[in-house]
């Protein structure tokens, strides 16, 4: 078990997390959203404590105790007041040692994750997200949909979701982070007591490789929808990996592409054209290589021509990368923002159990200033070289085809399917 | 020309906050954090979608967009690239009863802050092109946020329903057809109008020193004159006596219900114990209503409750997600037997004690940096008058009592009194009282 530990007497609160290696990215072949139903049906009940009771007696605290599950890490968070923080500690001790995994409960939840899927059709962000993760490198284990399908819901057993628990949440697989108002000490026994019982069982074996195969070809997967006015677009391809040694040539190219009001894509959609209210661009930060993507909203009588600029900025940064006042600027609003990043005790406690779940060495952000120093223009349009690829990337549009078909197939190939289809 | 200081409070343990005056009438909040070597400086002007006219909404939303272009010193886009070459970022939001700017910075970088937000308080350019630019960004926003959004039709259409003459009745972003059509000289008015010191506070909470802070401001915001601003009163909505009730077609999967209750203005003393009451429904997971609908009869995927912090009287609101094949019809009716619950018996003790619990956890959480900080005092100081109804406010809460808790769901939580939307699966509707869902639809 590792600690993390921020002190902050600012505000009677704590935060802690205990965050697990193993996300949905593990999650078997065709039996998606595993972990997922895992880490819900844990935080619904315990040895003693059924879920209205563990309900009624962490509000009744005022407390939060929250189950989140990402690509990489299954994370159990609790927010609480001072005052209570022994009782819910208490609580979250159970919730991870000795969750209830009742049977009802694991029925209630079959028939409420389909639900979820209908909120994510409903939401045209969500759902250009869901497609594009589908669609942008099939075959990744990032690919995976972490909530499920409907079919891939219907395969999952209660006994196998324990096991799943049970397998993630071992001393040697965890990391603890708390924040807020408690000394060292405290700190240090509470992680103590969110951890003891834990099984001492082996860690799961960690994923490996980076070696996955985007998908060739640049392609448009147009979701239709009806009745939109908008067309969501989410347009790339598989990136490095965060902490990457070109980590910071890929940071200083996302922030003056699309990371900032004033970056590439901002002022090109937005300022000059007024056609998306948004418009920006990220590497996804996971354990292992994520996607590099761009995001817009526009209206569909323009939702082609954005597209097809995106797609020609796109490709001018990949050949030629920044200019030397792009980088200077660049890296002058990333060494200068490190502040915000940083400024709050909880802040500081997620992002080292963060960089600690993706094995990057400890302190590893507070390097990324001297490594942004040390960085030229050569090496940045290098980096754009080895890791952008224009030529590859795919875009996802939920739209409405009838609207939208033929202005871009004009981009490029276009495939149309149902937005309810996944 | 001097400052003088008007009041003083601590909030929670270590912050003491300050309010300035300036003679031209501009108020400055201070409140020294030292946690982090950042500050935040915010500019709350008390304007916004209330003090729109008919035909002319979205005005002071369009500017939360303009206030970001050329000023008579600073070239297009210049702002913000100042702004970003310092790593901090710039924002702005508009809602009802006021407009406000965040500057995040650098704690060095303070004095940029001062110059930059001194400057486009009074020195604005609005030349046609920058405008029409900013239009059609607006028309774009709200088409993702409203036209193409179920939650913002949702609640578009239910502050329609339920105010009759308050400007509350119309969004903040404005009606599709307005903002097509606000003339610039309408613009310009605007801005002369309201955006002056007289009618502006700032709040700058951070790294910082004080007596440095104060000689800056004086120096770069002292000479600006004050405008004559318009009577600024409160509008009386004549009293509903009625439900109202909409339905519209969506692409959606199911049902969803927004309902809205009238409830007081935040300054009122029963709002405090409102606000306990929308924990009580839906503001946590053994929450009455949240237990009622998504767990034990699992009518619902979500329900959510909101009381609406607003200077005049607004709506305590509840939102539900319908699960497949259940129609919006059966969760009113089970709202309605929770609330007859509430106002028929008291809530034990314990259940009041959860809800003050909960509220002083979220209470304190959103207080933890120093832009938190600075959003919930331009709050309460620009929509109630007062930043210490911020630092009284757990005071009032913790003075509710069970009673009281009864005695105002009776007052408010009355079926003639709430506004109901439903937005159904298309082809389900009942085409004889859609709410319609055209863009332009005012």
């Amino acid at each position: 078990m590792r600690l993390v530990f921020e002190p902050s007497g600012d505000a009677p609160l704590v935060w802690f997390e205990v965050c697990a290696l193993g996300g949905a990215a593990r999650d078997p072949a065709g039996v998606e959203g595993l972990t997922r139903h895992a880490a819900m049906l844990a935080r619904r009940g315990t040895a003693t404590h059924d879920r209205a009771a563990l309900d009624e007696t962490l509000d009744g605290l005022g407390a939060a105790l929250d189950v989140a599950v990402g690509r990489d890490t299954i994370t159990l968070s609790g927010l609480c007041l001072t005052r209570n923080l022994d009782a819910v500690v208490a609580l979250a001790a159970e919730v991870l040692a000795a969750p209830r995994f009742a049977d009802d409960e694991h029925q209630r939840l079959s028939r409420e994750t389909p639900l979820i899927l209908d909120e994510i059709r409903d939401d045209d962000s969500s759902l250009a997200s869901r497609w594009f993760d589908r669609e942008v490198a099939p075959g990744h284990p990032y690919a995976r949909t972490a909530v499920g399908t409907e079919a891939s819901l219907a395969r999952i057993d209660r006994d196998t979701a324990h096991q799943t628990w049970r397998g993630l949440f071992v001393p040697r697989n965890v990391i603890v982070g708390i924040a807020g108002d408690v000394d060292d000490a405290g700190a240090h026994a509470l992680a103590t007591r969110l951890t003891e019982r834990l099984p001492d069982l082996d860690p799961p074996a960690p994923i490996t490789g980076d070696a996955w195969v985007a998908s060739p070809g640049r392609r448009t997967v147009l979701v239709d929808k009806a009745e939109r006015t908008q067309a969501q677009l989410r347009i790339g391809h598989l990136g490095p990996r965060y902490g990457d040694p070109d980590t910071a040539a890929v940071l200083v190219l996302e922030t003056a592409f699309g990371g900032m009001f004033s970056s590439r894509l901002m002022q090109e959609i937005r300022v000059k054209r007024g056609w998306s209210y948004g418009a920006g661009c990220a590497l996804r930060r996971s354990r292992r290589a994520h996607w590099f993507e761009m995001w817009m909203a526009t209206a569909i009588g323009v939702a082609a021509d954005a597209l097809a600029l995106t797609h020609e900025l796109y490709v001018d940064l990949a050949a030629r990368g920044l200019t030397a006042e792009e980088l200077d600027f660049a890296r002058s609003y990333l060494v200068g923002s490190m502040p915000f990043h940083l400024a709050t005790a909880r802040q500081r406690m997620q992002l080292a159990v963060r960089d600690a779940a993706f094995d990057l060495p400890i302190g590893y952000t507070a390097t990324l200033p001297a490594q942004l120093g040390a960085l030229d223009i050569d090496a940045v349009r290098a980096a754009a070289t080895r890791h952008l690829r224009p030529e590859d990337a795919v875009t996802v549009a939920v739209t409405t085809a009838r609207d939208t078909r033929d202005a871009l197939a004009k981009v490029g190939e276009v495939e149309v399917v149902a937005f309810d289809a996944y | 020309m001097s400052w003088i200081l008007e009041a003083e409070a601590q909030l929670g343990r270590s912050l003491t906050v300050k309010r300035w005056r300036w003679p031209s009438g501009l108020a400055l909040i201070t409140a020294i954090d030292r946690g982090a070597p950042v500050v935040s400086y915010q500019t709350w002007f008390r304007v916004g979608s209330r003090h729109e006219q008919v035909g002319r909404t979205g005005m002071a939303h369009l500017f939360e967009h303009l206030m970001f272009n050329q000023t008579e010193t600073l070239p297009p886009g210049e702002f913000d690239r100042v702004v970003e070459r310092t790593g901090g970022e710039s924002n702005a939001a508009t809602w009802v009863d006021w407009t406000y700017y965040r500057l995040s910075l650098p704690a060095r970088d303070l004095e940029l802050g001062v110059k930059l937000e001194a400057e486009r308080m009074t020195r604005l350019v609005l030349d046609e092109g920058p405008v029409e630019s900013e239009r059609d960004v607006v028309t774009n926003e709200r088409r993702e946020r409203v036209e193409d959004d179920v939650d913002g039709w949702l609640d578009e259409q239910l502050m329609a329903l339920a105010f009759e003459v308050h400007p509350y009745r119309w969004p903040t972003i404005g009606w599709m057809a307005d903002i097509r059509a606000l003339p610039l000289d309408d613009i310009r008015a605007f801005y002369r109008t309201w955006y002056a010191p007289n009618n502006a506070t700032l709040v700058v909470v951070g790294d910082l020193d004080e007596a440095a802070l104060l000689d800056l401001v004086a120096t770069h915001y002292g000479a600006i004159a004050p405008a004559a601003l318009p009577d600024d009163r409160a509008i009386d909505e004549p009293v509903q006596t009625v439900e109202r009730r909409i339905r519209g077609g969506k692409p959606i999967a199911s049902d969803r219900v927004l309902a809205g209750w009238k409830a007081p203005g935040q300054a009122d003393p029963d709002w405090p114990v409102l606000e306990l009451i929308a924990t009580l429904l839906a503001g946590s997971p053994s929450a009455r209503l949240h237990r009622r609908l998504v767990i034990e009869k699992e009518l619902a995927s979500s329900v959510d409750s909101q009381l609406t912090p607003f200077r005049d009287p607004s709506l305590l609101r509840v939102a539900v997600t319908m699960a497949r094949g259940h129609r919006a019809e059966v969760a009113l009716a089970e709202i309605d037997a929770v609330i007859a619950d509430l106002a028929e018996q008291p809530p034990a003790a314990a259940e009041l004690d959860k809800a003050k619990n909960l509220v002083e956890t979220d209470f304190w959480a959103a207080l933890v940096d120093a832009d938190g900080k600075a959003e919930a005092l331009g709050h309460h100081e620009s929509a109630l008058g007062d930043f210490r109804t911020l630092t009284t406010l757990a005071a009032r809460l913790a003075a509710v009592t069970a009673d009281d808790v009864s005695r105002v769901v009776r007052a408010y939580l009355r079926n003639d009194r709430r506004s109901i939307v439903i937005a159904e699966p298309d082809g389900e509707g009942d085409d004889g009282d859609d709410a319609g869902d055209d863009e332009d639809a005012a």
